[in-house]
């Protein structure tokens, strides 16, 4: 048994990093900026609480407790801590670190286990598998939701979340993947090339968005290549912990798409760009140092992208439309892209853009926790709506398919009239 | 280790969500924001009507149980940890602003308000409520009277104490006191709410307060000024005193802190400066030119290297929430930050800092120094691992011969932030034994069982009968 190389009381190696959890020095600056905190007002569920808990495991004090597990489930991972921390500590990290150790000190047993398994280890991973299986529409019929209700612990999903689950659902087309060719053209004077990666709730969700975003992509001059082989980024095992399968695909993706030569890779799901950009921290122990700076950094969300290349605003129609902004966590907090959506909102002739109060506030959806603590979301959710409500705009601009999904149901559930939209498809929209 | 039977009775007395006693509860309600401080408490309760404090209070003294107030938890002193376990009596859920009286210029609030929440609400009303200290988004009002705080503005705007009109709270024996009131003169009897501010939560539990509120300042002007080395600026900021200019900020940061704070804030610090002065002055527009030309000039006769001025309002706001930083920003480079508070008359300002960079090449020491330099106020902080024991000790040894300086050029041990538990030997350095005495007998009257906040800013005679 390789028990004991493991850090104090975690049960498993690949421990959250302790000079990480050593460098918080508790002053609270992270407490009024975390939704779970300001929820409860209980220390634990604070970031400052959150890393003394791992840090207490790590120094021997406490076991990996039931309110460990608990805690790294309900943290958002919205990483607002990170951005107000001046001691550079990463709350939301350390959490999903022991959302590993959780599984680990937790083990699910059975048909449970089984399920969950299926879902990470097989069916997200292979993106054949999910368009077959996992259309959300068959999801009904093909693994049959009565099933799914009775082994609704898997995910530990809370006791709402079912209705909740099919009110959210969208529209649903086609998924995109295999529609989408895989060289697209560059239009007008060619300015680069790019990867594209196509997240798997965008191209089964949200299909129409992604093609905006290749259409917006090639109208500016650039050509998109789409690896068909492109596999799930791994956010949504790093979500629920399991850190050996997004290792395995990271590798995949790292691979493919070093092979690529592209100016960038561009991606227009928030959640799968902050994913991307932590494959260096991830596979930091394969000593391909260099590959991976390389990759870091030719990882782009398209706002950084478009604004970093300069938006070609000659061609673009006017939208005349009262305009607001909600910044997506893993946008603003996890990658630090918060004025560039912005930019290009405002660029768009004709838009009369109001900015909304606490943009960067969570709306609650993070991943599988508004299905999980659809209570706690709900209130997460009004406080954002109140906000966007304030704003009077028409349109509610954002940028990552989970924000997407909670706030066309949260709008729609309080009889608002704002419509939701991916800021590519505003510039969809603006483009013609 | 509390019964379940006395659970059970707090979870009657205030609802099951406002009594926590899970291991992984007392833990995280076991710090405050000072390094090294860590104890168990046996139960954190948090109150949601004034009434319950008294419950409260009853309820520890039945039970023996000491009761520490706490609030947000950012002190730096130890000032709100259980050392000897007990009660942690939280104040945040008592959070409500009661009355802005725009009559008489006041705001009366619950202890649990959050600073800033409470400097937005007075100043939507046209107010303004000057004490900011660095944690003002976080702190409570409760704790910024517990322990006097002070912020950015002290220089020319003062401190808590100077803003606090009446206090109402409950004694270690349940009963309920009000001091003071909305009179700007008051001089019947003892001025009991000046001794319960700063009191560290050793004499009173304050459940609410009423302060005092000024107009705004029309303008402002902010102005930065770098230095290639630490003894100018510090002669910087004695000359513009000297000069009679009251700023309403007169930051200090040294080479060390510009470098974390940019590393964090990114706003274009100069990296290679040895130190920067953050200056504001405020009031009328017209005096906030002639003073801000005024500045300028002493700077550029010291001998300043460069002098900007902020470019807007954004941007000075930025300046000054990048200096709020500087404590946190410094724990970039180190597992421990090790601060100090020492205070000296402002004269002496520049010899401090020779003597910090003695002490720190002394005991081969890494020191970040920042603070609030027109108070004479300094935060030299020691950027150390409180795994290695030779540095802790060495960090220890530094701060002891610096205060050996600093009273005997008749300083104070500590500015702004409190006694608690991390500086007690350093206190009856500075006012001896017989002022440690009187302060005793003071928190006996206040609090005959000795129930709050026991073994806090000095030790109380049970501690000392155990020692002897």
């Amino acid at each position: 048994m390789a028990e004991k190389l493991c850090l104090g009381n975690f049960p498993l190696a690949d421990e959250p990093n302790y000079e990480g959890m050593l460098q918080c020095m508790r002053c609270g600056f992270c407490l009024p900026t975390c939704p779970t905190y300001v929820l409860t007002g209980r220390e634990r569920s604070s970031p400052r609480g959150r890393v003394a808990l791992a840090k207490a495991v790590a120094d021997d004090q406490i076991d990996f407790t039931g309110a460990l597990k608990e805690e790294s489930f309900f943290c958002l991972d919205c990483r607002a801590c990170s951005t107000s921390c001046p001691s550079g500590v990463h709350a939301g990290q350390v959490m999903e670190a022991c959302r590993n150790q959780a599984n680990e000190a937790f083990p699910l047993t059975g048909a449970v286990r089984k399920f969950r398994e299926f879902v990470l280890q097989r069916m997200l991973p292979s993106p054949d598998l999910l368009e077959t299986s996992m259309l959300p529409a068959r999801l009904y019929q093909k693994l049959g939701i009565q099933w799914l209700i009775r082994h609704s612990q898997i995910l530990k999903l809370g006791p709402e979340w079912m209705e909740k689950a099919e009110g959210m659902m969208p529209e649903l087309h086609p998924p995109l993947r295999p529609q989408l060719p895989e060289v697209v053209p560059a239009e007008g004077e060619p300015r680069g090339r790019v990867a594209f990666f196509l997240g798997c709730i965008m191209t089964l969700m949200y299909p129409e968005v992604s093609r905006q975003t290749v259409k917006v992509l090639t109208s500016q001059g650039f050509e998109v290549i789409t690896p068909k082989e492109q596999k799930c980024c791994g956010a949504p095992h790093l979500n629920e912990g399991d850190r050996e399968t997004t290792r395995s695909l990271a590798r995949h993706n790292l691979d493919l798409f070093m092979e690529l030569e592209v100016d960038a890779i561009v991606t227009d799901c928030a959640g799968c760009g902050a994913a991307l950009k932590e494959y260096e921290e991830l596979l930091e122990e394969s000593g391909e140092r260099d590959k991976l700076e390389l990759f870091h950094k030719r990882i782009k969300d398209i706002s950084e992208f478009l604004a970093e290349q300069g938006l070609r605003t000659d061609s673009l129609k006017s939208v005349e439309k009262v305009v607001t902004y909600h910044e997506p966590c893993h946008l603003c907090h996890a990658q630090g892209v918060s004025k560039q959506p912005r930019d290009l909102i405002k660029a768009i002739p004709g838009i009369d853009f109001r900015e909304l109060n606490e943009a960067s506030w969570c709306c609650g959806s993070a991943a599988t926790f508004s299905l999980k603590y659809t209570g706690e979301s709900r209130q997460i959710l009004d406080r954002k709506l109140e906000n966007i409500q304030a704003t009077g705009a028409e349109l509610l601009v954002t940028a990552n398919p989970g924000c997407h999904l909670q706030l066309a149901w949260g709008l729609k559930q309080a009889g608002m009239p704002q419509e939701v939209v991916h800021i590519t498809e505003l510039l969809g929209m603006a483009t013609g | 280790m509390l019964s379940a039977n006395a659970i059970e009775k707090l979870i009657v007395l205030l609802g099951r969500q406002n009594v926590l006693h899970e291991k992984e509860d007392l833990i995280t309600f076991g710090y405050d924001a000072t390094p090294e401080i860590q104890y168990l408490p046996d139960v954190i309760v948090f109150p949601t009507e004034s009434e319950h404090v008294v419950e409260i209070v009853n309820f520890a003294r039945e039970e023996g149980l000491p009761i520490v107030p706490r609030g947000s938890g950012t002190g730096l002193s130890g000032g709100s940890v259980a050392a000897r376990g007990g009660i942690i009596l939280c104040l945040t859920r008592l959070n409500r602003i009661l009355e802005i009286d725009e009559e008489n210029l006041t705001a009366t609030a619950q202890a649990g308000v959050v600073t800033l929440d409470f400097f937005d609400a007075v100043m939507a009303k046209g107010l303004f409520y000057p004490p900011d200290p660095g944690s003002q988004k976080i702190s409570t009002l409760g704790g910024n009277i517990a322990e006097d705080a002070g912020g950015l503005r002290g220089l020319k705007y003062g401190v808590t104490r100077d803003y606090v009109m009446a206090l109402n709270g409950v004694l270690g024996d349940g009963l309920t006191f009000t001091t003071g009131g909305k009179s700007v003169k008051d001089v019947a009897g003892y001025a009991l709410k000046d001794l319960l501010v700063g009191s560290e939560g050793t004499l009173g539990i304050i459940t609410e307060a009423t302060f005092s509120l000024i107009p705004p300042p029309q303008a402002k002007r902010t102005l930065l000024a770098y230095f290639k080395d630490t003894r100018t600026a510090g002669e910087a900021v004695a000359s513009i005193i000297a000069a009679k200019i009251i700023p309403s900020t007169l930051e200090i940061m040294d080479n060390a802190t510009i470098r974390c704070v940019e590393g964090y804030a990114n706003i274009g610090l100069p990296l290679e400066m040895a130190a920067l002065l953050l200056i504001e002055v405020d009031g009328h527009h017209a005096s906030v030119v002639e003073e801000a030309d005024d500045v300028r000039a002493v700077l550029e006769r010291v001998g300043a290297a460069e002098i900007h001025e902020a470019t807007d309002a954004e941007h000075a706001n930025q300046l000054a929430a990048a200096r709020r930083t500087a404590l946190s920003a410094l724990a970039r480079v180190s597992p421990t930050t090790l601060l100090e508070d020492a205070t000296v008359p402002r004269s002496r300002l520049a010899e401090t800092f020779d003597e910090i960079e003695r002490l720190s090449e002394k005991f081969q020491l890494k020191v970040g120094t920042f603070g609030h330099a027109g108070d004479g106020n300094l935060h030299p902080t020691v950027l150390c691992d409180e795994r290695n024991r030779d540095e802790m000790e060495r960090a220890h040894a530094f701060y002891h011969e610096l205060y050996d300086k600093v009273l005997a050029w008749g300083g104070t041990v500590s500015g702004e932030h409190g006694i608690g538990l991390a500086k007690k030997d350093y206190l009856e350095r500075q006012i001896g034994a017989s002022g440690v005495n009187v302060m005793r007998r003071i928190k006996h009257s206040f609090d005959p069982h000795g129930v709050l906040n026991p073994g806090k800013i000095f030790n109380d005679e049970v501690t000392e009968e155990k020692r002897g």
